[in-house]
């Protein structure tokens, strides 16, 4: 036995080193057999593997999609598994990291394919939801949803404070919307006889600063991915609106909204008039959810006309990506192609154009809202994404928009030239 | 086969596991500090210059200042707190074990629990803090949405979790020999001296223990800082800046670096904290 001894924990030593290596390498993975990393959970990710099941059985054998869940802190999950050498063949990437993820090499260049192919084509979509897709004017993902901002209104409190509904079809202005909600910021009483203050409006951080930016016919970055366009007329102007906005007392304070949970919730319990949301919000459903005396009828308006005579509705947009080691593979694309027309079925709003009739499939109480809708996303913008998008954006919101919630005499004006600065900075420090 | 020769081969999976998932990488780690890389794409090895850029950033200092004020204040904060509370639960009365359950349960709540209930603590309309300061006609602060009152929210919330430590001070008050306190009251000590004289003496060891263990919890404070963040950069602690850097710009090289400081600091800090030991730590040893 003692002669045995170190030769049997030699042997568990070896067992111990190859079980280790074994992990290192990565089993092999048939050519047919392609990965799909979803940040889809619960109900979302049985809908999504419902759609794959699909797509697998009419594939007939000829290849097989397994669905990769990482419902939480997806981009550090995903990052590591690309860092590992196991980058998921497809895997959804919100629009502000495509150009990161496009300049690292980490996903492929979709052009030649996606010009070419028959079955969807760059000219389908909406302009401003493939912008985002784009990363030096090359395609590096097929947006599967759209989501741009529209204006929705409690149509109870209109008519109670003798207000007259915004235009379902636009052409309201920046100034209307501040004087629409003033008429409508009034003092309340509850059924128990309490005070309370009723806002026209909310802005807390949300709508973004793009919103407010583009209002006054400014940019964070030019097209070109390269000037800075904070600093411009345009965009103070664009900041001067949401400053307006914040001082007129038609916002609930920002220290405030956290009390009733988050911002969709002051809209939900008529404590403001109207709420700037994406047009996949499901405020009729949770509306009609409520006991009957709480329940109100919901308008809808298009987002108001900035400086340059543009209602811009900016616009939330996911897109498929392929990993880069897919690239060329022409059955692989036909693959992610297949599924992305599946998920144009699924979510609201399919982002190719002449489908808005299918929202009403999905979401039949969101048929009075179509026309709002569809000029929501012919008006539907993305920002000019580029690889130091999160850093510029972060400055954004923790040097400016924050300040001007926090403190109504904030110099913004100084603020954002400081911001602009640091943003041409780390632009020139691009690769 | 030697005796000290199968004595190797049986720590031999300890010693893999050693040099698999510390040495390796800690040295992993030292090269990664000196690269661009960003997860997602090939590195660059750049030497120092993420060391360079990051003594250039005023963002790190601000982190720094931010986290260092915060270290001062809620250290000797939590210590005092914690040693006060393990001095009024040390003596055995009725019911005592409830109290000590209830002072030490912050401890066991998970820490992004903590910081949402405490969201709704602070919450300057409807907080339960501010609504008690009502009662005593004082409107209170907009605390986490004011930048004077950031700091204030953190160090509250830090003494509601303080007594962590409570089981290693009363642990160590029932070290404290019997006789010492008999010694003390035949030479005519009151409760106050016995204290001074007889129970902080004897539990340095603990508040250096403790102090060092505070300074490097205090250092790498994230998890409810992250959750609450503070208005404008006050709330952004060094861990949350270097979180930052690595999982939302991608700049793993540079966040690997702001560890290697980090590390550095702590280290400098013990050191010196482990220096002063001989003039205030009790040591049996002499």
């Amino acid at each position: 036995m003692k002669k045995r001894l170190p030769g049997i924990i030699f042997c568990m030593v070896l067992i111990f080193i190859l079980a280790l290596l074994t992990g290192c390498t990565g089993a092999g993975k048939e050519k047919s057999t392609f990965t799909f990393a979803t940040w889809a959970a619960g109900e979302e990710l049985k809908e999504f593997d419902a759609i794959i099941e699909k797509v697998n059985r009419e594939a007939g054998g000829q290849y097989q999609v397994e669905v990769l869940s990482i419902p939480s802190d997806y981009y550090v999950k995903l990052a590591t598994y690309i860092a590992a050498n196991k980058t998921p063949d497809f895997f959804w990437l919100t629009q502000e990291l495509i150009s990161k993820y496009a300049q690292l090499g980490a996903i492929a260049d979709l052009t030649e394919m996606f010009e070419d192919s028959k079955g969807l084509t760059p000219d389908q979509y909406y302009p401003g939801v493939l912008r985002s897709a784009t990363y030096n004017g090359r395609f590096y993902g097929l947006p599967w949803i759209a989501n741009p901002l529209v204006v929705y209104y409690n149509k109870d409190l209109f008519a109670a404070a003798g207000v007259a509904y915004p235009p379902a079809t636009g052409g309201w202005t920046w100034d209307e919307l501040i004087e629409t909600a003033k008429a409508l910021t009034r003092t309340e009483q509850d059924d128990y006889g309490n005070n309370y203050q009723q806002y026209g409006c909310i802005v807390d951080g949300w709508p973004n600063i793009e919103t407010f930016i583009w209002a006054g016919g400014g940019d964070i970055i030019a097209e070109n991915g390269v000037d800075i366009l904070l600093d411009s007329e345009e965009t103070i102007q664009g900041l001067t609106i949401l400053h307006k906005i914040l001082n007129a007392g038609i916002t609930p304070p920002y220290r405030e909204v956290g009390s009733l949970g988050s911002n969709n919730v002051w809209f939900e319990k008529q404590r403001v008039a109207m709420f700037m949301g994406g047009i996949q919000d499901n405020f009729e459903v949770k509306i009609s959810k409520l006991p009957e005396k709480e329940q109100f009828r919901i308008g809808y308006a298009p987002m108001p006309v900035g400086l340059d005579g543009k209602a811009h509705s900016f616009n939330w947009t996911a897109s498929t990506v392929m990993s880069r080691k897919l690239a060329k593979k022409q059955t692989a694309y036909e693959v992610m192609e297949k599924i992305t027309l599946e998920f144009f079925k699924w979510k609201i709003a399919s982002p190719i154009s002449g489908e808005v009739e299918r929202i009403v499939e999905i979401a039949p109480a969101k048929e009075p809202a179509l026309e709002t809708i569809q000029i929501c996303l012919n008006n539907a913008r993305s920002a000019n994404y580029v690889p130091e998008w999160n850093e510029i954006n972060h400055n954004l919101w923790l040097k400016l928009y924050n300040a001007m919630l926090n403190e109504g005499d904030f110099d913004y004006k100084s603020q954002v030239k400081a911001i602009a600065e640091e943003a041409r900075k780390l632009i020139a420090n691009r690769k | 086969m030697k005796k000290s020769q199968i004595g190797f081969l049986f720590i031999l999976p300890w010693l893999l596991g050693l040099i698999i998932f510390t040495v390796f990488p800690i040295i992993a780690a030292l090269y990664i500090s000196m690269t661009d890389w960003s997860i997602i794409g090939q590195e660059t090895f750049i030497g120092f210059r993420n060391f360079g850029n990051i003594f250039s950033d005023p963002a790190f200092y601000k982190a720094l200042l931010v986290t260092m004020r915060y270290a001062v204040l809620a250290i000797p904060l939590t210590i005092i707190m914690a040693l006060l509370v393990a001095l009024s639960v040390n003596n055995q009365y009725k019911g005592i074990g409830i109290f000590r359950t209830i002072f030490y349960m912050p401890s066991i709540v998970s820490g992004v629990a903590v910081a949402i209930v405490f969201k709704w603590i602070l919450d300057p309309s409807y907080g339960a803090l501010n609504s008690l300061l009502r009662i005593f006609g004082i409107t209170g602060p907009n605390w986490l949405y004011d930048s004077a009152w950031v700091l204030p929210s953190y160090l509250i919330m830090a003494v509601w979790g303080a007594s962590g430590g409570l089981y290693i001070y009363l642990a160590a008050l029932k070290d404290i020999p019997k006789e010492l306190y008999e010694a003390a009251t035949i030479d005519g000590a009151g409760w106050r001296q016995k204290i001074r004289y007889v129970t902080l003496p004897m539990l340095t060891p603990i508040l250096f223990y403790n102090l060092v263990i505070g300074l490097i919890g205090a250092f790498r404070k994230f998890t409810d800082a992250y959750v609450l963040g503070g208005a404008g950069e006050e709330g952004v602690f060094y861990m949350v800046y270097l979180y930052r850097q690595a999982f939302s710009f991608y700049k793993m090289g540079y966040a690997t670096a702001l560890a290697w400081i980090l590390f550095v600091i702590i280290l400098g800090l013990t050191l010196i904290i482990n220096y002063t030991k001989k003039y205030w730590v009790y040591s049996e040893r002499k």
